[in-house]
């Protein structure tokens, strides 16, 4: 298996590789002066321009810009975010850990969720389990995620006034600021700064912010993987070796969650690794409405300013993400299924 | 399900107690703002946003400030007393400004306030003359040049020594020396750009030494470079307690403000980029205020609890037409020929047609429909509010004269072949192409083989079109940086205007009155410029103001002490006047 990790990793440089050049080429096509507006916020900077053009020699030619590019990278300068008012580095740490602490808890709900329901749903097929939980799945999966997330917002925020937006709430959110050596950042996840810290009353208020989130995220991703499990399920029931298992006696717990279950898990895991991967972009929408900010609010942002260093580096990010998720799961799959072999 | 329907209500339990929108006063000794302007820089010789001049402006203080809401007044903050022609303060000639400096004061950090952190404030603002900043207006005032560095991005000659020339003490005595008169000074020195900070703090920080040898290697700092980006050491009524970029800012009182204490002990900032999250938190009342756009306006004054307060902006959008439209594959412009599938890149060039374009707008339609009663639109450039503002004649709503004019135009070619050309507003604003569709209606009315076509841009794709002569009509703002009438002229009417430039008309009767305007310091004298420029407008036809921005500011009724002065746009707010309760 080493090797094969190996190769996977190396292939992680050419994929990099590729990704910056795309990348960076499609943001070559916006003009000069329309990534030099990115730097200006009113009519009255404006006649800066030409000046912030040649300042940041964003008339060079594309190559001249691209190792430009490179170099600063290898001397860890990832460039200026205009969007965070820092350093692309150091704001890269500040929201992946708004974005991951959500995730945290998200993902496994989805996986967890996704393959408990599809299993119901596909064992009881055709059964009144089976439609609910099948119009469950469309109803979540053709939900837009704005609306939704909107829509629980105004009900437990604007008319029960529980879970209100944001990160942390305004009394413990004082608390740090006014008492900033009580309490240390070690992971920028409040729910667990909270217990390392030793408070969980800083933790449970985390865990209210991202009660909605969470709930909006899970249901709206849920029914993919839930609709591949059923049909996975089906699939596997109809097959000779369930036949075979049943006449043999096995009960229908055993044929159902050792048997079936196991082997129509392999596509489930293939569709999780990818809502893991893109869930690490962050939901634009969830962290948006939500007022969460992490990579996605932060992605919104600058794409829509055009904040150059920072689309590059979410791109060069997901890329990592992609490759090294597809890596686990092939990884997974062959734990799964001792057929498979990583050479 | 039956386990959901148990465990749901012991979910909302934990969680805390049911209850409708709040109508207390939610945290007494706290001014919580939402908004979605972020901050770009804290300090003061940069910053040049709403978002963060408001920060600046909280913490630290200039020489004097605006008199609440005028803008033709003003109150002594730092200095003892406003330098006037009476008190001797400003020279008869108008070169010559001295301030008194007011005992006494100290900086948050605990330094002296002295009359060489004032000069060494102001010259350090210049020196640097970030790209994008707002040195520029002072620049021009002392020095004469509106930057340190020519075309070619190279530090002008002189430059810096003009600058360490023009601000000198004198005990507890600035004074400022002016190569011309400069009659906004004063309005310019009551800004945030003008805030003064403590040289040693800032020296001892790793900023500017104040020498001349170092001036240079300061000069043009990349964002987020500026020696005070992000610490904040003023002697205004609030302290910085906490930045953190696109999430909040959080101010703590000064409690050794030399001045009279505010009565909240925090303002919180907080970054919430929908409105639908703003609007939420205004209405439990976790805000006490929210940034309201236009087209939400109607929902926020429907919200229970909430009062507004209307504040006439010192700001103009005007529709522009374009005299010299760049052809090259232009798509605005259809054929670019007067073929009746487009326009010639100088359509605009023949007055009747910028006649009849004005004739088409049916001001009051526009202001009744799309303005609803809460914007205005002025006569010309020159709005009301600013000194010297003055009514010039208009071109009523009149479609027969807007025909007259058409069949007129490019020797009745225009009416004959017919045209099609495309108006430009920046997208989400709904007032621009409210006015840009008012236009486009009214003109093809006038006659079926005219086809204007209305498309919206983001606005920083917009900012670089028009700069490139792309569109052939086109809406433009402008916001006051200080209160003069020149600050409105020079931008919008004059050849090398920043926003009148790319109307491409060279008048040269209305550059000689804008830069008479600048150097005249008899107020007669210049009224009767500004007027004179009014009228110019009008009779040239240059373009058609369509309003001028009243902004909505919405708050909490127990929200007290909001003054509305029309400079104070966007995030502005001084904490230090307001109270809950």
């Amino acid at each position: 298996m080493l090797p094969y990790v190996i190769r996977r990793c190396l292939l992680l440089i050419l994929v990099l590789i590729g990704v910056s050049v795309l990348v960076f080429g499609i943001l070559m096509t916006f003009s000069p002066e329309r990534r030099a507006a990115a730097y200006v916020t009113s009519p009255q900077q404006a006649k800066d321009i030409p000046k912030i053009i040649q300042q940041y020699g964003l008339d060079d030619p594309f190559y001249v810009q691209y190792f430009r590019w490179i170099r600063e990278i290898f001397r860890g300068n990832l460039g200026w975010s205009l969007v965070a008012a820092r350093p692309v580095g150091e704001a890269f740490w500040r929201y992946f850990p708004v974005t991951l602490e959500m995730n945290c808890f998200a993902a496994p709900l989805v996986i967890f969720c996704g393959i408990w329901l599809g299993s119901i749903s596909g064992i009881h097929r055709d059964t009144w389990v089976d439609h609910v939980t099948r119009i469950f799945a469309i109803i979540g999966w053709s939900l837009p995620t704005f609306l939704f997330a909107l829509v629980l917002l105004m009900v437990f925020y604007g008319y029960f006034n529980l879970f209100s937006p944001g990160i942390l709430g305004d009394a413990y959110s004082m608390f740090i600021i006014d008492q900033p050596g009580q309490f240390v950042r070690y992971t920028g996840m409040y729910t667990v700064d909270g217990l390392l810290n030793g408070r969980p009353d800083i933790t449970l208020d985390a865990l209210r912010h991202l009660v909605l989130p969470v709930m909006t995220y899970v249901i709206v991703v849920v029914a993919l993987n839930m609709r591949i499990m059923r049909s996975g399920i089906i699939e596997e029931l109809a097959k000779d070796y369930v036949i075979t298992a049943r006449a043999k006696g096995a009960d229908k717990h055993t044929v159902n969650v050792k048997h079936a279950r196991r082997n129509a898990l392999l596509p489930v895991i293939t569709i999780s690794g990818q809502l893991v991967a893109l869930s690490m972009e962050g939901s634009i929408s969830v962290e948006v409405v939500f007022n969460r900010q992490g990579i996605g609010w932060w992605l919104a942002e600058s794409a829509t300013q055009l904040d150059m260093p920072v689309l590059m580096c979410i791109c060069l990010f997901m890329g990592v993400v992609f490759v090294v998720t597809n890596l686990v799961v092939d990884i997974l799959y062959a734990t799964i299924d001792p057929r498979i072999r990583l050479n | 399900m039956r386990a959901l329907l148990f465990i749901l209500p012991i979910v909302l339990a934990l969680f805390g107690p049911v209850g409708h929108a709040g109508a207390e006063v939610k945290k007494p000794d706290t001014f919580t703002r939402a908004t979605a302007s972020t901050v770009k820089s804290l300090d003061p010789a940069s910053a040049y946003d709403m978002a963060s001049m408001q920060k600046v402006e909280n913490v630290y203080e200039k020489l004097i400030v605006f008199d609440g809401e005028r803008l033709d007044r003003f109150l002594p903050a730092l200095a003892s007393e406003v330098p006037s022609l009476e008190n001797g303060g400003i020279s008869a000639d108008g070169k010559t400004y001295i301030f008194k400096l007011r005992p006494g004061i100290k900086f948050q950090e605990g330094g002296d306030l002295t009359a060489s952190d004032v000069e060494y404030s102001i010259e350090r603002m210049l020196v640097m003359d970030q790209s994008g900043g707002p040195a520029w207006m002072l620049l021009e005032a002392v020095t004469g040049d509106s930057s340190t560095r020519d075309k070619e991005n190279r530090i002008r000659p002189g430059i810096f020594e003009r600058i360490m020339n023009a601000v000198e003490t004198d005990g507890d005595r600035v004074i400022f020396k002016l190569p011309q008169p400069y009659p906004p000074f004063m309005g310019l020195m009551a800004k945030s750009w003008a805030s003064v900070v403590d040289k040693e703090w800032v020296v001892a920080k790793g900023g500017w030494d104040g020498t001349l040898a170092t001036a240079a290697t300061f000069n043009k700092p990349d964002p987020g470079t500026e020696t005070l980006f992000k610490t904040m050491n003023g002697t205004g009524p609030y302290r910085m307690a906490a930045w953190e970029p696109s999430v909040q800012f959080v101010f703590k009182r000064n409690e050794q403000y030399w001045g009279t204490k505010p009565a909240l002990e925090y303002a919180v900032y907080k970054i919430a980029s929908e409105w639908s999250t703003r609007k939420l938190m205004l209405q439990t009342g976790d805000a006490d205020s929210v940034q309201v756009d236009d087209q939400y306006v109607a929902e926020a004054m429907a919200i229970e609890g909430v009062k507004h307060y209307k504040l006439p902006m010192l700001a103009v959008s005007i529709a522009m037409f374009c005299q010299k439209i760049d052809p090259t594959g232009n798509p605005y412009i259809g054929s670019g020929k007067l073929d009746g599938h487009g326009i010639p890149p100088d359509f605009f060039s023949d007055i009747n047609v910028r006649k009849a374009f004005s004739h088409a707008f049916d001001r009051s339609v526009y202001a009744e429909e799309i303005l609803r009663g809460i914007s205005t639109i002025p006569t010309n450039p020159i709005v009301p509010g600013l000194p010297y503002a003055t009514e010039a004649p208009v071109y009523e709503f009149s479609p027969e004269k807007a025909a007259a004019f058409m069949q007129k135009a490019w020797g009745g070619q225009v009416w004959e072949k017919g045209f099609k050309m495309t108006i430009l507003h920046n997208a989400g604003n709904s007032l621009r192409e409210g006015a840009a569709r008012v236009f486009a209606d009214n003109i093809m009315a006038l006659n079926p083989k005219f086809i204007v076509e209305v498309a919206d841009m983001s606005w920083r794709d917009y900012l670089t079109a028009y700069r490139q002569y792309r569109f052939p009509m086109w809406m433009n703002s402008w916001v006051a940086d200080y209160p003069d009438p020149h600050n409105f002229a020079q931008p919008l009417m004059s050849s090398d205007g920043s926003c009148s430039k790319y109307m491409g008309a060279v008048i040269p009767e209305i550059d000689e009155l804008v830069r008479q305007g600048i150097v005249t310091i008899d107020p007669a004298k210049r009224a009767g410029i500004y007027k004179q420029l009014a009228h110019l407008w009008y009779e040239h036809a240059l373009g058609v103001p369509i309003y001028q921005s009243t902004e909505m500011r919405f708050y909490r009724d127990w929200v007290q002490g909001v003054v509305a002065n029309p400079l104070d746009a966007g995030d502005t707010e001084w904490i230090h006047r307001l109270s809950k309760h």
